[in-house]
C-alpha cells in the first residue's frame, strides 16, 4: 500500500486511556486499562486481540462514544477529552466510525439519501437539494455503487458489502482525518472483503486517512497495517511494525495468537497452541501482575508479583512483558 | 478406488425453499461420498447452500423445505430419505451426529450439562442412569473439560464458548457415531481457542475412525484439517479434490479467485487483493448455464448455455467449460 507522505509529529495519541464500566452492586469491570500510542498523519495501526480484550470498547473511547473514564485522546492540537456539547459535535466531522454490522448501522426506515445527509446536516452545512444529490452521489460513486440509483433506496435492498459501501461513504462525508474501522469487514464473505479492504486502501490514499483499524483477524490486520497493537484482556501487549509483529513477535501471547491462525497452505502442519490450556480469566477479577500470566508458558513469580510495564525490545516494538521473545 | 464401501453416499441431493419471490434453490444437485476414517471439507461462501447441505443429509430441515424425489442419502447402507421420522430419530445422535456453529442455541440452557449427554446416552444406548452419568463424566474428560466430576452438574450459561462447544462434541461423540457433521464449529470462537477445538475434533475422528464432514468458510481450516475438499458455489459443488490437489492444482476459476482473496498472514504486505467482482447469483432467479459465469474472467458462449457437469479424472473433479 501506497502510504501518503508522513509527517514527524503525531497526529492521533491515546494516553493512557481507560474503560471502566459500572455493574451492579458497585462491581466494575475495567474493559481497557492504561491504552498508550500515537498515530502519525497517513498511517494505519491495527488493534487486534481476542473477544473481550478491550479492543471495541477502546475504539467507541477515541471516538468519545462515550468517552473515556481516564485518559486523554488527542488529534491534532485538540484535546477531544475535554470538548463538551455542541464543540465536540463540530470536532466529530474530523473522526468518523465504521462499524461492523454494515445492516445493522443503517437505519431501516431511512433512505440512502437522508442516512448520508445526517452527517451534513448535523455539521450545518447549508446547500441547495441539487447541490447536495450531486455530493451523495458523486461519494456514492467513489465508493463503488451507481450513485443516482442508490439515492432513493432503502439498506434492505442492498447486500452486506454494499451496505458497508454506504457505511464507508457515511463516514468519509465530512471529509474526516481520521477513521476508525471497528471489525469493518469482519461480517463479510472473503471475496466482497477483499473488495472492501481495497477500497479502504484506495480512500485511505485519497483523502490522506489517518486509520485506526480494529480487528480479530490478523491476516487482514497485517493486510492493512503500517503498526499493530495487540491487547490482551484490556492491556497492552506489544506495540511494534506490522512485520515485526507477525515475524519476530516479543510477547508470548502475541507468538501464540499469530500461530494459532490456520494457513492456507496443506503442506504446513497445524501448529500446537502455544499457550497454557485453560480459560481466559474474568476481566472483573484478572490476575495480579501481567494479566497473560496464567495462560503463558513463560510465566515465573516475578510475573504475578510485578505488572510488566510497555518498554522496547527493537527498533520499532515495544513489549509489555518480564521474559520477552528476543534473540530466539 | 473404492475398496470399502462408503460410509456416506450423497447421490443428486436438491433443496428448495419457497419464498414470496419463487423457489429458492439452495442445494442444486450435490453428489458425494466419504469413506471410513476421511475427513471431507465442505467450503463456500455465505449462501453457497452448505449448512443446508449439512441438514439435508441428516433430515434436519424446517417444513417448508422441498427435496428432489431423486435424491439418495445413503449411510452405511441404509437410505435415509426413504426413512420414517421415528426411524431418523433413533438414527440421529447413533449414527450420525452433527455439532453447530452456535454452542449456546445447541445447548439447552435449562438444563444441566450433564443430563444433556445422559439423555443421550439413555436414548440411543439404553444405559441406566447411574451409568450413563458415570460415561458422561468420562465423556467430559475425553473432550479436555477441566474438573468434569463438578463441571458435569453446571449449566451451559456457567461455560465459555470453547468449553460450550467441547461439551457439543461430548454430546455427539457419545454414541460413538460413524458420521460427524461438524458446520461450522469454531465460526464463533477465537483464534486460539478455534485451534484448540479443531485439534480435540481431529482426534477424536482419528482415533474413533469416524468419517467426518466439516463445513466452513476458511479456507485455512480445510488446509489444515480435511482429507478431502468440495468447494460449493451457488447450491452446487463446483470443485472436489484431495486438499494438496485443490491448493496445488486448483482448476475451477472460482476455487482460485477464492484463494486469491485471502489476505495472507506470512509474508509481507502485499498490493491489492485480487477481489471477486460482482455477487453471488440470486438462487431464486440463478444465471443460465455455469452459476460463476456473470463473475468469470474465462466465460464464454458456452458457459451461457449449458451448466458445465462436476467431472474430471482420478480424484479430482470441477464443473467448469474453460478450467485452469
Amino acid at each position: 500500500m501506497n502510504a501518503p507522505a508522513r509527517t514527524g509529529e503525531p497526529f492521533l495519541t491515546v494516553d493512557k486511556l481507560r474503560v471502566t464500566y459500572v455493574l451492579d452492586r458497585g462491581r466494575t469491570i475495567q474493559a481497557v486499562s492504561d491504552l498508550s500510542f500515537a498515530l502519525n498523519q497517513g498511517e494505519t495501526l491495527g488493534l487486534v486481540g481476542e473477544s473481550g480484550c478491550g479492543k471495541s470498547s477502546a475504539a467507541r473511547a477515541i471516538m468519545q462514544l462515550p468517552r473515556p473514564s481516564d485518559g486523554q485522546v488527542t488529534l491534532g492540537n485538540t484535546d477531544l477529552t475535554s470538548l463538551r456539547g455542541r464543540a465536540l459535535q463540530q470536532a466529530r466531522r474530523r473522526f468518523q466510525i465504521v462499524f461492523q454490522d454494515p445492516i445493522a448501522a443503517l437505519n431501516p426506515r431511512h433512505t440512502i439519501r437522508q442516512i448520508l445527509a445526517a452527517p451534513l446536516e448535523i455539521a450545518g452545512i447549508r446547500e441547495t437539494c441539487a447541490d447536495r444529490d450531486a455530493r451523495l452521489i458523486s461519494m456514492l460513486e467513489r465508493v463503488g455503487l451507481n450513485g443516482a440509483q442508490t439515492l432513493e433506496r432503502k439498506p434492505h435492498e442492498f447486500s452486506g458489502g454494499q451496505c458497508q459501501r454506504i457505511s464507508i461513504a457515511r463516514a468519509l462525508i465530512l471529509n474526516p482525518e481520521l477513521l476508525v474501522c471497528d471489525e469493518a469487514v469482519s461480517a463479510l464473505d472473503v471475496s466482497v472483503q477483499a473488495q472492501i479492504l481495497n477500497l479502504l486502501q484506495d480512500i485511505r490514499c485519497e483523502f490522506g486517512l489517518t486509520m485506526l483499524f480494529i480487528s480479530h483477524d490478523l491476516a487482514v490486520v497485517r493486510h492493512v497495517s503500517d503498526r499493530v497493537v495487540v491487547m490482551y484482556l484490556g492491556t497492552m501487549c506489544e506495540l511494534a511494525d506490522a512485520d515485526a509483529i507477525y515475524d519476530r513477535p516479543a510477547h508470548p501471547y502475541t507468538r501464540a495468537l499469530i500461530s494459532a491462525v490456520p494457513r492456507p497452505d496443506p503442506d504446513l502442519e497445524p501448529n500446537p497452541v502455544q499457550m497454557v490450556p485453560g480459560e481466559l480469566p474474568s476481566p472483573m477479577n484478572p490476575p495480579t501482575g501481567c494479566r497473560f500470566r496464567t495462560r503463558c508458558p513463560k510465566a515465573t513469580e516475578r510475573c504475578a508479583a510485578e505488572v510488566p510495564t510497555m518498554r522496547p525490545v527493537r527498533q520499532g516494538q515495544m513489549v509489555a512483558c518480564h521474559h520477552p521473545l528476543v534473540g530466539a | 478406488m473404492h475398496d470399502r464401501p462408503p460410509v456416506l453416499e450423497v447421490l443428486d441431493l436438491r433443496t428448495a425453499f419457497p419464498t414470496a419471490r419463487g423457489m429458492l434453490q439452495a442445494v442444486d444437485g450435490v453428489s458425494f461420498r466419504l469413506e471410513q476414517g476421511r475427513t471431507l471439507a465442505i467450503v463456500g461462501e455465505s449462501g453457497s447452500g452448505k449448512s443446508v447441505l449439512s441438514r439435508s443429509i441428516l433430515g434436519l430441515l424446517p417444513r417448508n423445505a422441498e427435496t428432489g424425489p431423486e435424491g439418495r442419502v445413503v449411510l452405511n447402507g441404509n437410505d435415509l430419505t426413504r426413512l420414517p421420522e421415528r426411524s431418523m430419530r433413533k438414527l440421529r445422535g447413533r449414527q450420525a451426529a452433527i455439532v453447530f456453529q452456535d454452542p449456546m442455541t445447541s445447548l439447552n440452557p435449562t438444563m444441566t450439562i450433564g443430563s444433556q449427554i445422559v439423555e443421550v446416552l439413555i436414548f440411543h444406548m439404553g444405559m441406566t442412569k447411574a451409568t450413563a452419568r458415570c460415561r458422561a463424566i468420562e465423556l467430559l474428560a475425553t473432550v479436555g473439560m477441566p474438573q468434569p466430576a463438578t463441571r458435569v452438574d453446571q449449566y451451559p450459561h456457567q461455560l465459555s464458548g470453547g468449553m460450550r462447544q467441547r461439551v457439543a462434541i461430548a454430546i455427539a461423540i457419545a454414541c460413538e457415531p460413524s458420521l460427524l457433521i461438524a458446520d461450522e464449529p469454531t465460526t464463533a470462537l477465537d483464534v486460539t481457542v478455534q485451534a484448540e477445538i479443531l485439534d480435540l475434533l481431529q482426534r477424536q475422528v482419528r482415533e474413533r475412525q469416524m468419517s467426518m464432514i466439516l463445513i466452513t468458510h476458511d479456507m485455512g481450516i480445510v488446509a489444515a484439517r480435511a482429507d478431502e475438499v468440495a468447494v460449493m458455489y451457488a447450491g452446487r459443488i463446483v470443485e472436489r479434490a484431495p486438499v494438496r490437489d485443490l491448493f496445488h492444482q486448483t482448476r475451477m476459476p472460482y476455487t482460485s479467485a477464492l484463494l486469491a482473496s485471502i489476505p495472507q498472514i506470512d509474508g509481507g504486505r502485499r498490493g491489492r487483493l485480487e477481489a471477486i467482482g460482482g455477487r453471488p447469483p440470486d438462487l431464486v432467479d440463478p444465471p443460465s448455464g455455469c452459476s460463476f459465469r456473470p463473475r468469470c474472467r474465462f466465460a464464454s458462449d458456452k458457459c451461457d448455455m449449458t451448466a458445465p457437469p462436476l467431472a474430471g479424472t482420478g480424484q479430482h473433479h470441477f464443473a467448469c467449460w474453460h478450467p485452469l
